[in-house]
């Protein structure tokens, strides 16, 4: 049966259709290259507006589920192989070799969790969730803002530990939260007011977008956004098989 | 007539309640109320939302009063020296009516910091409970932090439990 928008529900609707669309595409209903209803038809399927509509397809084309190809319609994407899984750090991955940095915690506090936070981290709208945002400075200058977002019940003494000279996953290790696997998302985006006035640039300018999800076993423990200065510094990414996926491609063979 | 009970025999964690940052907007904390209390059908006395800081100090409560007024259109506000008559409130409650969608919903966008309750007063979990009491009615509370060395902020005291262990006291005699 038809999923359907439901109104009395109190997230945004865009964020609903967005959720509906990201299920039919995990679940292989709309399978890769399959091309999505328009515009109008998704309208009138799930009665909202198309303005609606236009938001959650943008935020399924940022988020790597779908493409826009001009003149033909919206097709579902390839995601990234499951079978490749990130082992670096964000550290590792977010700064070349020998740079120096030092780390700014702007807030290390808790808040309930809003909008596509609660899906993202299965987790209740009335559960407490815990927040940092924290500035990486090479040479004086802020280069990346960090935005992470933890679901309290997975690591209470989180909200109570150093975060300044503790890594997050050292924090971890510490408490026995083992994180298995790495969703990424890495993008292009456009800096808000407030963004903008950390990076001493102009609003809107674009920037370098790192969305990531750590799990541990099937469980979303962490969701962090970075955004980097995209004049400064490259990217460097390194990929691991896990084990597990290394038996598993064997066995193929 | 004393009770034995301390603050931290009635306090309660500061878990029970939703917790947001000073930055969010009144809009964001009315949607909080609803997933966390009205959809959730839990009711729990005060409904209220903790306020924070970015290092996770307390700053103040939001309670729907709170919000409320906070929803109410600039011009209505008495001044603290002309206070309005009450017959006149009856009618300006009729015109907040008719602006409500057009200037209210302008006002929920201010951050919740504008229109909390602050937080001046304190509870150590060691206190008699009869000086929750006198705090909450010196400083009309419903609720009152409970903090350890004026620094680290460790639960909740209630009216309610505050009157139960005082009210018990008076039964027994």
């Amino acid at each position: 049966m038809e999923e359907l928008i439901r109104r009395e529900n109190y997230q945004k609707l865009y964020v609903q259709l967005c959720e509906i669309m990201k299920r039919k595409i995990e679940n292989k209903e709309w399978d890769v290259g399959f091309q999505i209803p328009t515009e109008e038809e998704l309208c009138k399927i799930y009665g909202v507006s198309r303005a609606t509509v236009r938001t959650a397809i943008s935020e399924l084309v940022r988020e790597g589920y779908l493409t826009r190809q001009q003149g033909k319609g919206t097709f579902v994407k390839k995601q990234m192989s499951d079978e490749l899984i990130m082992s670096t750090s964000f550290r590792e991955l977010m700064l070349e070799q020998g740079i120096s940095f030092s780390t700014e915690v702007l807030a290390h506090t808790t808040m309930m969790p809003m909008d596509n936070l609660i899906t993202l981290l299965d987790c209740p709208a009335d559960k407490h969730v815990i927040y940092i945002k924290r500035t990486t400075i090479v040479e004086g200058r802020p280069i990346m803002v960090q935005e992470i977002y933890i679901p309290f019940h997975i690591c209470p003494p989180l909200l109570e530990e150093d975060i300044v000279n503790n890594s997050l996953f050292g924090l971890f290790k510490k408490h026995k939260v083992d994180i298995t696997r790495i969703r990424n998302y890495f993008g292009i985006t456009y800096l808000s007011p407030e963004e903008a006035q950390v990076f001493s640039l102009a609003e809107g300018s674009s920037t370098l977008l790192l969305n990531q999800l750590f799990f541990s076993g099937e469980t979303p423990v962490m969701y962090t956004r970075s955004i980097k200065r995209s004049d400064s510094f490259g990217f460097s990414i390194e990929f691991k098989k896990s084990s597990i996926n290394e038996r598993r491609y064997y066995v193929k063979r | 007539m004393q009770s034995d009970k301390k603050i931290k025999d009635v306090m309660i964690g500061i878990f029970e309640y939703p917790h947001i940052p000073y930055w969010f907007s009144i809009d964001q904390a009315i949607r909080i109320i609803k997933v966390s209390f009205i959809s959730a059908k839990k009711y729990p006395e005060p409904l209220a939302i903790l306020v924070f800081d970015e290092k996770y100090n307390l700053l103040g409560t939001l309670t729907l009063k709170d919000i409320l007024r906070g929803l109410e259109p600039r011009f209505m506000r008495p001044t603290e020296k002309a206070q309005p008559y009450l017959e006149e409130e009856k009618e300006l409650s009729v015109i907040w009516d008719t602006l409500f969608a057009k200037e209210s919903r302008e006002l929920a966008k201010k951050s919740v910091s504008e229109i909390m309750a602050p937080t001046k007063v304190f509870v150590e979990p060691d206190d008699p409970i009869a000086k929750a009491a006198y705090l909450m009615i010196h400083h009309d509370l419903v609720l009152l932090p409970v903090s350890e060395e004026k620094k680290k902020f460790v639960g909740l005291v209630r009216m309610t439990e505050v009157f139960d262990e005082l009210s018990n006291a008076i039964l027994k005699e």
